[in-house]
């Protein structure tokens, strides 16, 4: 990314760190894991279960499921989950 | 009696949008004791969308003129102390119960009423790559700037249809990105229809004049007649084919142009969350201008079961205004239930002239059916189960051409969303000349873990 | 729907489950191709049983018959697999286990009953359960592994059978939406059935309605056939993970699916009903969770008690369902008939009418050999299997 999707004068929390896929990747506190990892330039969060496509965020309020990553194993929406510092977060797909 | 991860109130009240809130808001003005479940983290629901906590964009993110009365709302409710339970995955409900997860939790609100208004999700028409990462729902990037100011993107293409691609536009703007087109898929005529239907509305009228003069001012012209053809990328959108569309609404392949761009938020309408009305077996009809499958409720929201109400985008898109008014009438006629105060019927009144206006707006901007052919033979049409359209046609044409049939021959529709992404696609696609299969309520209404079906709490 | 009935047609099957389905599949490997088979069913194809049930495919060495029965039909699965495919055929095997010492005692019991029907299981201790399954509670004593089961969808199974039939030979017309309205007969003999759509003239009728046999049948005139619902709830998690990679069934699974009822099943609101572990992994990952039985009519609304017992018990045996998220719960009704066996072959009473119903449970893992009973018996062939404790002569009073 050229430039910081995060819009210029808006008041942020503090700065955190998580993980995907094993690589830090910095938020702002109140920031969704597929918020964050959006602004990362991170947009593919999982492969499909059948060609291995790419998939990423599409509704990006808790509807599509498309946006599904792993926490601790369990699948969950990239999209309704806050990132905390220190989450380890793995991409969706089948394992 | 109130037990472990259960909470008791009059009036369960799901979704903490616009309907939601001002039913609350009347509700605990009676003195009623009102729980507000939402999926979200804060209150507002997807129109009224607040920054986080510790957020201040100042005035950088564009609101319509309409946002204020949103505003007011959500000082109300913060003012009258009505306990809102977010991060609530609403999971099964029965009359006087409503189950969720929370935190990985499951709780259950025990209420004596319930009132539904879970708002509505975005419909998507399948086209060439829609599945990249970097196309998104005309939500999902109102959701972006207003509700975490980020911007989607650095060049983005809006395209769909209906009056929530100009919020999308403005949004969009606002935070910086350049809109390289915006394509509204109805023929200019809809413009005129919808400015009829809305003639008398003031509100309404205002709203229109705002983003007239915000496209103006950015100097971006929405393009009638218009959509998306396809997306292309290596991995991510870099670029999209966009076109006119013929009177039938299909695509003019010879005016088919390429536009490189790193984001397409695409809105095709919005379709009504009726799942957990269906769950508590509320009688719902299918209204296409509507959006699909809504909710039936009588003069004071309530529907085909005694204690349930609806308001909002559940009973029929609508709008934020409508919900409101709806929000109100359902307030007022559960307080005249539990109290003495009689229902006023003037809230009524004003709730049918704002669904009303909502209406004659929302038939101008139906889909025509020729644009369903954007969708190829080979595009994927259930995401969650990877079916492509050829698949979900050779399903329909043996196991019989209905979302019920199609979804038995090749299991599009049976992953998490539940089928709330590709179930009227498949039938607008596939299933011409039969009205749509109802959608089958089952539990949960989204998908909760193992764990939380387990550890349901009892009372 | 649009389609026309073909006006004329050698046989008519009712009911697009997974037995008419197998019927049709089989009757056009065999019949000529002047030959014309119609299938009609008053909803989808696979809309009713067929697409609310497992897809287990299950070898019973109860008896030397029953082994053959099962074994056959099983072996019938992989033909389709080699013909067809599309169905996510799995033969994973099934892992039988237990957590209670006395039904620990019968994994020596059942091993025995497969090696007396000359095939064989193997008892896994601890050690090598865990390598087989390392996702299974680590507390389990052992395991029975039995690997001649396996796992298919039968939504989609039913359409590689009609597929298959179609480039088999004979005219195949399959009529979803299309109910039956009357049968026409003359004297003793079938000559046709009516349909919204028109009448098919046809000399052969062939009844595979599951629990709605009894219904259908007495458009036909039969008697109340002795078949009722016994209800399953199932509940599937999203893709993704599955925790297991072989089918799971808990041993007391047997006497519980296949023992005698402890009430009458003909009285609605007698029985509390039952559950025993049955888990199969989907091949798309995620897992599919059974199961329950209760006799209770038609009602299919979800019991919610049942499940949760179930689910309790399947995760006690695969701890690691407990984070993961179930996408949809349901209920699908089992066709069981009175005496435990399916009905299969002809109506003796009315030439030309045939019944292939009431296979509770093992459905799925039966059709191909019913249709296959059905195509021989109609065409005058031998049966590749004894066919007599199956005929529905023996139900005639």
């Amino acid at each position: 990314m050229s430039r910081d999707l995060r819009m210029d004068g808006v008041l942020r929390p503090p700065e955190i760190t998580f993980t995907f896929a094993g690589q830090p990747i910095s938020a702002r506190q109140g920031e969704t894991i597929a918020m964050a990892l959006w602004v990362a330039g991170q947009k593919a969060l999982r492969n499909s279960s059948k060609d291995g496509a790419p998939r990423g965020v599409l509704c990006n309020m808790g509807i599509c499921y498309e946006c599904l990553v792993r926490i601790e194993g369990a699948p969950v929406r990239a999209c309704m989950v806050l990132a905390t510092e220190g989450l380890n977060v793995e991409p969706g797909g089948k394992s | 009696m109130s037990g472990a991860r259960v909470l008791e109130a009059q009036v369960g009240i799901v979704g903490a949008g616009p309907g939601g809130m001002a039913a609350a808001l009347h509700l605990a003005r009676a003195g009623i004791t009102v729980v507000l479940l939402d999926e979200g983290f804060r209150a507002g629901g997807q129109i009224y969308r607040q920054l986080p906590e510790g957020y201040d964009a100042g005035h950088r993110i564009s609101e319509p003129p309409s946002h204020r009365a949103g505003n007011h709302l959500l000082d109300a409710v913060a003012r009258e102390r009505i306990r809102i339970v977010h991060g609530a995955t609403v999971w099964n409900a029965r009359p006087g119960q409503i189950y969720y997860e929370q935190n990985n939790e499951s709780w259950l609100l025990a209420c004596e009423q319930i009132v539904l208004a879970p708002g509505a999700y975005d419909r998507c028409v399948p086209f060439p790559g829609w599945t990249l990462p970097g196309v998104i729902t005309a939500g999902a990037a109102q959701v972006m700037v207003r509700g975490f100011a980020v911007a989607p993107g650095q060049r983005a293409l809006v395209c769909g249809t209906g009056p929530l691609l100009l919020p999308t536009v403005t949004a969009l703007a606002s935070a910086g990105v350049k809109v390289v087109a915006a394509l509204e898929a109805a023929p200019r005529s809809a413009m005129w229809a919808a400015l009829r239907g809305v003639i008398g509305n003031g509100a309404r009228m205002r709203e229109a004049l705002f983003y007239a003069r915000s496209l103006l001012r950015r100097g971006i012209r929405l393009q009638w007649g218009a959509s998306v053809f396809a997306a292309d990328g290596d991995g991510r959108v870099q670029s999209a084919l966009i076109g006119k569309l013929d009177q039938q609404g299909a695509p003019r392949p010879e005016t088919a142009r390429r536009i490189e761009v790193d984001v397409i938020c695409a809105g095709f309408g919005l379709v009504p969350a009726i799942e957990l009305g269906l769950l508590l077996s509320c009688a719902a009809r299918y209204d296409a201008p509507r959006g699909g499958h809504c909710l039936v409720v009588d003069e004071q929201q309530r529907t085909s079961v005694d204690s349930v109400y609806a308001v909002g985008e559940i009973v029929g898109i609508g709008g934020a205004e409508v919900a409101m008014a709806e929000g109100r009438v359902a307030g007022a006629a559960i307080a005249a239930r539990l109290t003495s105060v009689s229902f006023d019927p003037r809230l009524a009144l004003h709730a049918r002239s704002e669904r009303r206006a909502a209406d004659a707006m929302l038939r101008a901007f139906q889909l025509r059916p020729g644009l369903f052919s954007i969708c190829k033979p080979d595009t994927v049409v259930c995401r969650c189960e990877d079916v492509t359209s050829s698949q979900a046609a050779a399903a329909g044409e043996l196991y019989g051409r209905t979302t019920r049939g199609i979804k038995m021959g090749c299991r599009a529709g049976m992953g998490p969303c539940q089928a709330r992404i590709c179930g009227l696609n498949l039938h607008d696609i596939f299933c011409d000349g039969v009205e749509p299969d109802l959608p089958v309520a089952q539990v949960p209404v989204k998908p909760v873990r193992t764990a939380t079906m387990i550890d349901v709490p009892r009372r | 729907m649009t389609a026309i009935a073909a006006a004329t047609a050698d046989v008519v099957v009712v009911g697009g489950g997974i037995i008419g389905c197998a019927i049709v599949w089989q009757l056009a490997q065999r019949l000529p191709r002047t030959a014309r088979i119609v299938l009609i069913d008053r909803g989808p194809i696979a809309g009713a049983t067929s697409g609310s049930c497992m897809g287990h495919l299950m070898v019973t060495p109860d008896d030397a018959q029953e082994y053959a029965f099962s074994h056959a039909s099983v072996q019938l699965w992989r033909e389709l697999q080699d013909q067809q495919g599309g169905f996510d055929y799995n033969p994973t095997g099934a892992l039988y286990l237990a957590d209670d010492p006395a039904d620990i005692a019968l994994f020596a019991n059942l091993q025995a009953q497969f090696v007396a029907c000359g095939d064989r299981a193997e008892i896994l201790d601890q050690q090598q359960l865990r390598e087989l399954e390392p996702g299974l509670a680590h507390d389990l004593p052992g395991a029975l592994f039995y690997p001649g089961d396996g796992v298919v969808l039968p939504m989609t199974a039913c359409g590689a059978m009609l597929r298959a039939a179609q480039t088999a030979g004979p005219r195949v017309d399959v009529l979803p939406y299309t109910p039956l309205t009357s049968v026409l007969r003359e004297g003793d003999r079938i000559t046709g059935v009516v349909t919204p759509t028109g009448p098919i003239s046809s000399p052969n009728i062939v009844l595979a309605c599951g629990v709605w046999t009894p219904e259908v049948g007495a458009l036909a005139g039969l008697p109340k056939l002795p078949i009722v619902p016994r209800a399953g709830n199932l509940a599937i998690t999203a893709h993704h993970a599955s925790p297991i990679r072989t089918q799971l069934l808990e041993i007391s699974y047997l006497r519980f699916a296949h023992g005698a009822a402890t009430v009458d099943p003909t009285l609605i609101g007698a029985d509390q009903g039952g559950h025993a572990v049955n888990m199969q992994p989907q091949s798309l990952g995620g897992c599919l969770i059974g199961s329950t039985r209760q006799f209770r009519g038609m009602n299919r609304e979800l019991n919610h008690e049942l499940l949760h017992r179930a689910l309790l018990r399947a995760a006690r045996y695969a701890p690691g369902l407990l984070d993961l998220p179930i996408v949809r719960t349901w209920v699908g009704l089992r066709p069981f008939s009175l005496d435990k066996h399916p009905l299969i072959g002809p109506w003796p009473l009315l030439r030309g009418l045939w019944i292939a119903a009431g296979h509770e449970g093992l459905g799925i893992s039966l059709a191909p050999i019913t249709g296959q009973l059905i195509a021989q018996q109609m065409l005058g062939l031998p049966c590749s299997i004894d066919h007599r404790p199956y005929l529905p002569a023996r139900v005639v009073a």
